[in-house]
């Protein structure tokens, strides 16, 4: 795998040439500071510019196009990064080895179709389509305590800190739904287009110097671009003493989220230390919650940690009875215990590591999760594939306990289910 | 081993049969770090009344056994945990049970030998007992609560209610919470001995490994393994023709409203014998009719009629069922739109064409996903019984004439309804 990055001032092209994949992917990726009232916004534009363009004036118009080009795929998500949204525009075409020359080229076009040239007329969004647009947004946002695991996980942030961007909801809101209009959102896409930070990543078995040729004629861009503020968001202490919040629900199981703070890392703790110690801590099968919690005692049919390093916490989720709340929380509290007193074995810190290498070697099988890898270095300014699997490898026990004393648990939310 | 090709796309395929009946599958790839094994016996929920192993009578299970079983295959006699073993090399494992399947898996980049010998070990060292059956009993049940939570898994267990009036897919794959407490250690051990033996399983890997090390582990684990008795004998019921109930209407715990379809039509309709050829002519109508760049897709789409669509075609012995399953806010209307499409079908050459075309570049881009490779071998050798290797020529060969004449012969009208509503419009209308 060779990775190469062409800086041209407006914006960046990441290029990585592997021949592991039939297919080519491109990503092209916008990014701001989040506004929590812009969300929605942001939300509407990508199902807006995945709907029609100028060129292609109905969804159907654009499926066909897609299909044509040998099913190319095209995909837009938001997603927040710390302080940032960021919108990643995703183009998955098959290499023309496997279809016809030009193809690729022909999907690059398509897609660049989709992003600059959407259906506008006299500076406006056409109304038609924004309005099925938002109005299956409405659905959606009116349905979002279906999806339970998500909406738990959305209430313990906002009962966190309903001020930062942790309790951004990522789906929207319903009020700032309203307030779009076809202007306003085509002044949105003008400034997302002209003042979002940029960077293209390709990924595939391609020829470097032809598709940096290609790229620069293609998406010749003049504005310039910089990042102020830090990807990271502030450290927040946990409270001294956690609280517990509930809401009822319908469902028969309960869903209980713990929100945990995490303070006072350095880097090197962040990137290395925090990582083995989720795994030990919660991640897999063989991890100390689903061992102690669910096969030792039976609390509950799935449990695990989840790390958010740009947000400084570490959510434990758990499915469980309503009854058995209280033991959960408190038996997933000993263990985080015990971890701060070395109550863990090297074994444990080996097989964690092997996982962590494990999981290195199967994100390269995958061409988003390597764009994913190669973003998250450029932004971060993260160490490389080889520095961090070596430097993983050395971390020791003392260091795993020195990271678990910093963890601490703030909020525990609980959708309580209906008792059996 | 035999070198089979995928016709077109360029990949190799090994395979052999071993003398006691094991089928081995494998494709090893030059290019890729990981590896995803797959070891399946024959043996899912559908099948609940056989013969067991050394008996001569055909005896009744509990619903949910298979299932059961799967969970407590991870029980090793010596205290062991496989998921332990597994996590060691940094490997990641898992089972699944289906109607008609049971699968162990495991995936990783490490240790393949090692993993492939301890999954073929392991997966043929059942230790149940009456106290760790007992102990599961808790897990399961509450498996079985997660599930009816999930208004997707509630609509797809109740359209196939609706659909089967005798055939055990009616019955949800983990059973009911009810029937958990009528299985025993005896249960668990006669489904063993009756299904996981050589001649009613098979083994599938892809990925980053050596043909010849993996014969020689599989041969040296289960070469000389003898099947306890000849082809297991399943009591298969007989399904009749009639859907069992063509409209089902209940209340959950949901924003939205959600429906399903079922299209029920009897295997002699068609005048195609062949199923795997047959199942590519059904998908490529449901393709044409209901697919994303279908006229009826863009109907609904541009009116809100829909926030999600999906359809398969479903198989039992005798029959095809076309299913549809959506979340609407308004049910009716959108039924209506469908049974529109049903009573006015046209195809075209250049949809049909188009279609193929992505199917083929689906074909193509599958390889790159060893998991998704495992898993249509798994399915094809499920359904038809072997591996398919000329599917893209298959695809090629369809037809605009003889796919007319397929759909001229359907019948729409035995067909079950589900429609799941939120649990306060219920209530209102009441």
């Amino acid at each position: 795998m060779e990775y190469v990055e062409k800086n041209f001032g407006s914006y960046k092209l990441h290029m990585i040439k592997t021949n592991k994949f039939k297919t080519i992917k491109v990503r092209i990726s916008f990014r701001n500071q989040i506004k929590k009232d812009e969300i929605t916004m942001r939300n509407i534009l990508s199902n807006v510019l995945t709907y029609s363009s100028k060129k292609y004036q109905t969804k159907r118009d654009l499926i066909i196009e897609a299909q044509n080009l040998y099913d190319a795929s095209i995909y837009i998500g938001n997603s927040r990064y710390g302080n940032y949204i960021n919108t990643d525009v995703n183009l998955t075409v098959l290499n023309d080895k496997y279809t016809e020359e030009g193809n690729y080229e022909k999907a690059i076009d398509f897609l660049k179709e989709l992003v600059y040239n959407p259906n506008i007329s006299g500076n406006k969004f056409s109304k038609k389509v924004l309005d099925i647009v938002k109005k299956d947004a409405l659905t959606s946002l009116e349905g979002i305590k279906e999806d339970s695991t998500y909406y738990s996980i959305v209430r313990l942030y906002e009962e966190m800190d309903s001020e930062s961007p942790l309790s951004y909801r990522m789906c929207g809101y319903i009020e700032d739904l309203e307030k779009i209009n076809t202007s306003n959102l085509y002044q949105y896409y003008k400034d997302m287009i002209n003042k979002d930070l940029m960077d293209i990543f390709i990924v595939g078995d391609i020829d470097f110097l032809e598709t940096e040729e290609m790229i620069k004629e293609k998406f010749e861009l003049k504005t310039f671009k910089k990042s102020r503020v830090s990807y990271y968001l502030p450290e927040k202490k946990a409270r001294s003493k956690k609280i517990y919040v509930k809401e009822d629900d319908e469902n028969a199981q309960s869903k209980l989220s713990i929100g945990c703070r995490i303070y006072g890392l350095s880097s090197y703790e962040r990137n290395y230390p925090l990582t083995l110690y989720n795994i030990i801590l919660g991640v897999g099968s063989d991890s100390k919650l689903f061992t102690e919690v669910r096969e030792k005692n039976l609390l509950c049919y799935v449990i695990n940690s989840v790390l958010n390093k740009l947000d400084n916490t570490l959510i434990i989720r758990a499915g469980i009875d309503k009854e058995n709340i209280k033991k959960t929380v408190d038996l997933s509290n000993l263990q985080m215990n015990l971890m701060k007193k070395g109550k863990f074995s090297e074994e444990d810190i080996n097989k964690a590591k092997e996982f962590f290498s494990t999981s290195l070697d199967s994100m390269l099988e995958s061409e988003s999760s390597i764009i994913d890898f190669y973003f998250m270095m450029d932004i971060l300014g993260l160490d490389n594939l080889d520095v961090r699997r070596k430097k993983m490898q050395e971390v020791t026990k003392s260091e795993i306990i020195k990271v678990a004393k910093k963890i601490k648990m703030d909020t525990v939310y609980c959708l309580e289910g209906i008792k059996e | 081993m035999k070198k089979l090709k995928f016709e077109k796309i360029d990949t190799d395929c090994y395979v052999e049969t071993l003398e006691n009946g094991l089928d081995i599958i494998l494709i090893p790839y030059q290019n890729k770090k990981d590896y995803y094994i797959s070891y399946v016996a024959k043996f899912g929920s559908e099948v609940n009344t056989f013969i067991p192993a050394g008996g001569k009578k055909y005896k009744k299970y509990s619903n949910g056994v298979a299932h059961f079983l799967e969970h407590k295959k991870f029980e090793q006699s010596d205290g062991t945990d496989p998921f332990q073993f597994f996590a060691e090399s940094g490997t990641g494992a898992n089972a699944f049970t289906s109607f008609d399947s049971t699968q162990y898996v495991c995936y990783g980049t490490k240790k393949f030998e090692k993993n492939l010998e301890y999954l073929l070990k392991y997966v043929n060292a059942p230790y149940f007992t009456d106290e760790n059956v007992e102990k599961e009993k808790g897990i399961i049940k509450e498996e079985i609560k997660r599930q009816k939570d999930i208004p997707e898994w509630v609509l797809e267990m109740k359209i196939r209610e609706a659909v089967y009036r005798e055939h055990p897919r009616r019955i949800s794959i983990a059973g009911e919470v009810e029937d958990i407490d009528g299985i025993t250690k005896e249960e668990l051990y006669d489904c063993y001995n009756t299904f996981y033996q050589p001649n009613n399983m098979f083994l599938v890997a892809v990925g980053n490994f050596s043909i010849e090390s993996a014969m020689a582990i599989i041969k040296k684990e289960l070469g000389t393994k003898v099947n306890t008795q000849g082809k297991a004998r399943i009591r298969r019921v007989k399904e009749s023709k009639n859907v069992a109930n063509p409209d089902m209407q209940l209340s959950l715990n949901v924003k939205i409203p959600k429906i399903a379809l079922g299209y029920k039509m009897p295997f002699e309709t068609f005048q195609i014998k062949d199923h795997v050829e047959l199942d590519l002519y059904l998908n490529m109508f449901a393709s044409l009719l209901f697919g994303s760049s279908s006229l009826f897709k863009e109907r609904v789409r541009n009116n809100n009629l829909m926030t999600s669509f999906y359809y398969e075609w479903e198989t039992i012995k005798g029959y095809k069922t076309l299913l549809i399953f959506a979340e609407t806010e308004n049910p009716e209307l959108l039924i209506g739109e469908v049974e529109k499409e049903l009573q006015n079908i046209e195809t075209t050459v250049d949809d049909i064409e188009r279609i193929k075309k992505v199917w083929i570049s689906n074909e193509v881009k599958a390889i790159d996903y060893i998991e998704s490779m495992v898993s249509s071998i798994i399915e094809d050798k499920i359904s038809y019984n072997k591996v398919i290797f000329n599917r893209v020529d298959l695809i090629k060969k369809i037809h605009k004439k003889k796919l007319d004449e397929i759909i001229s012969k359907m019948d729409f009208t035995n067909r079950a309804k589900v429609i799941l509503l939120p649990n306060k419009i219920i209530t209102k209308e009441q």
